[in-house]
C-alpha cells in the first residue's frame, strides 16, 4: 500500500475520461486501457476497507483520479452530516484526487435521506445556505470543490431567480469550482422551457473545472414530454451540439462520459469519451 | 396565492409527498403542462427505485427465495418504516432481518429472517477495516501467568441459526438448478474477507461458541471454557490454528498491553 505522503496529486487533463463502475472495475485493473482519467463515485469507498479500496488504489496509481459525491446533501436545511464529511475528508487525504465534487441539490431532511438530487427552490435563502456550505466543506477538505448542476423535473413557484443565476452566483460566492453538466443543462432546457445557449453564457467562464456528458431517456406517458437524466444511454446529438458550444466558450475542460444504468461494455464509453476528446482536440487545434 | 416557504418546510413536505406520508407539497410546485403531483411523483420513483435496488443488492438470496415481486412490495414497506438515515446507501437496510421476522405474509418461511442477517453479516465484512494477519512465525514472549486474549480480523462475523441457515443461502444464490436437501438442523456460520471476496464457513457449535466469546474480547481461557461446555471434546488448539491459518488472529494483548 502506498503511503498518503509518496501520493502527489495528479491534475485531471483536459481530456475526456469516463465513469468508472464496479462492474468495469477488473477489467481496467486487469487491462489497464488507455483513458486520460476517471471518475468514481466518493461513497462506494466509504468502506473501512476491503476490495473496493483495493480496487481504488489500484486505479489511482495508475490514472489521475476525481471523485464525485452523491449524498453530502449540501443544500438540506438539516446540518451537513459530519460523519459523511469526515469520511470524505479522510478519502481526499488518502487519495489526493485531481476533482472532488458533489451536486447543488439536496436530498435529507428531519434526518431522513432520500438519496436522490432533488431541487433546490432558486431563492436567495437556499443560495445563501449553499454558499455556507461549500465554503464549510472547502475549509474542511482544505482545497478547491465542485458543485454541479443537477437535472430537475419540476421547479418551485417562489423561485426568486433563474437556476443560472443561481448557480453563477453560488459559484462566485462561495469560491468553488463548477462541474458544468451539459446533458443536465439541455434536459432542463426541455423540461422547463428555457434557453439552454442562455444559461452556458450565464456560467462564470473562470470557474468552470469539469464538464459531465450523459444520456438521457424521454417520458412519454405524461400530458408533456419529460426528460430524465437516466445515464443509461449514448450522448444526445443535442448534447453534443451544446457541449461544442461550451467548449468554445470555456476551452478545453476535462470532461466526463457518465453511465450508470443499463451499463453498456466499457469499449463504448471508451468511444463516447473518444467523440468528446476530438472535440476537445478539434478545440485545441483551432486555439493554437 | 400560497405564501413562499421557508427551505426547511418545503423540504419536510416535499419529503412527505414522495415518501406517500401526505401532505400539499403540490401548491409550491410550477405545473406548466403538468400536474404538480405528476412532477414530485417521477421523484418518488426514482427515490424507491434506488432504494429497493440497494436492497435487492444487499439481500440476493431473500430475493431468490421470495421472488421478485413479493422482495419488491417487501422492501417498498421496508423503506417507508425503516427511512435511509445516510447519504451513503451502503449503511441501508441493517433492519430488514427484524423487519421481515415480524412481515406476517413471510411467516411461514421462518428461516428468511436468518438468511438476511448472514447477507447484512456478508455487507458488513465486505466493508470492515483492513488488518494485517499475526505472523505466526514471529517470536512471541509470553507470561505464562497472564491471561491471553486475541484480537480477530475486523472483518470476521458470527451467525448462529436454528435453521440450516448457510446451506440455503449457497442454494438461494447458486447460479441455477440448486438441490436443497435439509435436516432440519441448524448451522454456526463463520464469516470473514478472503482476499476480495467474503468467505463464508459452517462451523460446529463449539468452535462457534470458542470464536465468540474471543471476539467479545474473552481470554482464551474463557473463551475454551464456553467451547467445552458445547462439546467436551473441543480442541482448543485446532480451532486457533485454523483462525490463524485463515489469517484471522491480527494480534493478542496480555496484561492489557497490546502486541501485534
Amino acid at each position: 500500500m502506498h503511503d498518503a505522503s509518496t501520493l502527489a496529486t495528479r491534475p485531471i487533463p483536459a481530456a475526456a475520461g469516463i465513469g468508472l463502475r464496479a462492474p468495469h472495475l477488473q477489467r481496467v485493473l486487469a487491462e489497464r486501457p488507455r483513458a486520460p482519467w476517471f471518475e468514481m463515485h466518493s461513497e462506494n469507498f466509504f468502506g473501512a476497507g476491503g476490495a473496493m479500496l483495493a480496487a481504488l488504489e489500484r486505479v489511482r496509481s495508475d490514472y489521475p483520479l476525481s471523485l464525485h459525491g452523491v449524498g453530502l446533501s449540501l443544500g438540506s436545511a438539516d446540518a451537513l452530516d459530519g460523519e459523511h464529511l469526515a469520511t470524505l475528508r479522510a478519502l481526499v487525504r488518502r487519495y489526493q484526487p485531481g476533482l472532488v465534487s458533489d451536486h447543488i441539490c439536496w436530498g435529507a431532511i428531519g434526518g431522513i435521506h432520500l438519496n436522490d438530487l432533488l431541487p433546490l427552490p432558486f431563492t436567495t435563502e437556499a443560495l445563501d445556505l449553499m454558499v455556507s456550505r461549500v465554503q464549510q466543506v472547502q475549509d474542511t477538505l482544505g482545497r478547491e470543490f465542485l458543485v454541479e448542476n443537477v437535472s430537475s423535473y419540476l421547479t418551485f413557484r417562489h423561485a426568486e431567480m433563474t437556476e443560472w443565476e443561481f448557480v453563477a452566483e453560488l459559484v462566485r460566492r462561495a469560491g468553488c469550482g463548477l462541474l458544468l453538466d451539459v446533458n443536465n443543462v439541455y434536459v432542463n432546457s426541455v423540461n422547463h422551457g428555457f434557453d439552454a445557449h442562455a444559461y452556458l453564457r450565464a456560467m462564470p467562464v473562470a470557474a468552470v473545472r469539469e464538464i459531465h456528458l450523459a444520456g438521457f431517456t424521454r417520458k412519454t406517458d405524461l400530458a408533456v414530454p419529460l426528460l430524465i437524466d437516466s445515464h443509461s444511454r449514448p450522448v444526445d446529438a443535442e448534447v453534443w451540439a451544446l457541449y461544442a458550444e461550451a467548449l468554445d466558450r470555456f476551452g478545453p475542460v476535462p470532461t466526463l462520459i457518465e453511465w450508470d444504468q443499463h451499463l453498456p461494455e466499457l469499449e463504448v464509453l471508451l468511444a463516447e469519451a473518444s467523440r468528446a476528446e476530438a472535440l476537445i482536440d478539434d478545440r485545441r487545434a483551432r486555439a493554437a | 396565492m400560497t405564501a413562499a416557504p421557508a427551505l426547511r418546510e418545503l423540504q419536510c413536505g416535499f419529503a412527505e409527498a414522495v415518501l406517500g406520508r401526505g401532505g400539499d407539497a403540490t401548491r409550491w410546485v410550477t405545473g406548466a403542462g403538468l400536474a404538480p403531483a405528476a412532477r414530485l411523483q417521477v421523484y418518488a420513483n426514482t427515490i424507491a427505485g434506488t432504494q429497493i435496488d440497494t436492497l435487492r443488492g444487499t439481500y440476493p438470496a431473500v430475493l431468490a427465495l421470495v421472488g421478485a415481486e413479493f422482495f419488491e412490495a417487501a422492501a417498498a414497506r421496508y423503506r417507508l418504516l425503516h427511512p435511509s438515515t445516510r447519504g451513503n446507501l451502503q449503511g441501508f437496510g441493517g433492519a430488514f432481518a427484524d423487519f421481515l421476522a415480524a412481515l406476517p405474509e413471510a411467516s411461514a418461511l421462518t428461516y428468511l429472517p436468518d438468511v438476511a442477517r448472514l447477507e447484512w453479516l456478508r455487507q458488513e465484512a465486505a466493508l470492515a477495516a483492513d488488518a494485517a494477519p499475526l505472523d505466526p512465525t514471529a517470536p512471541a514472549v509470553l507470561d505464562d501467568d497472564e491471561p491471553v486474549r486475541l484480537m480477530l480480523h475486523p472483518s470476521l462475523r458470527l451467525l448462529a441459526s436454528a435453521h440450516p441457515v448457510l446451506t440455503i443461502w449457497r442454494y438461494a444464490t447458486a447460479p441455477a438448478g440448486g438441490h436443497l436437501q435439509l435436516d432440519g438442523r441448524g448451522e454456526q456460520v463463520v464469516l470473514w474477507r478472503d482476499g476480495g471476496d467474503v468467505a463464508l464457513a459452517a462451523t460446529d457449535a463449539a468452535s462457534h461458541a470458542c470464536i465468540a466469546a474471543l471476539a467479545s474480547g474473552h481470554d482464551l481461557d474463557a473463551a475454551q471454557a464456553d467451547a467445552l461446555a458445547a462439546d467436551a471434546d473441543f480442541d482448543l488448539a485446532a480451532c486457533l490454528r485454523s483462525l490463524i491459518a485463515q489469517g484471522l488472529v491480527v494480534g493478542f494483548t496480555q496484561t492489557g498491553e497490546r502486541t501485534t
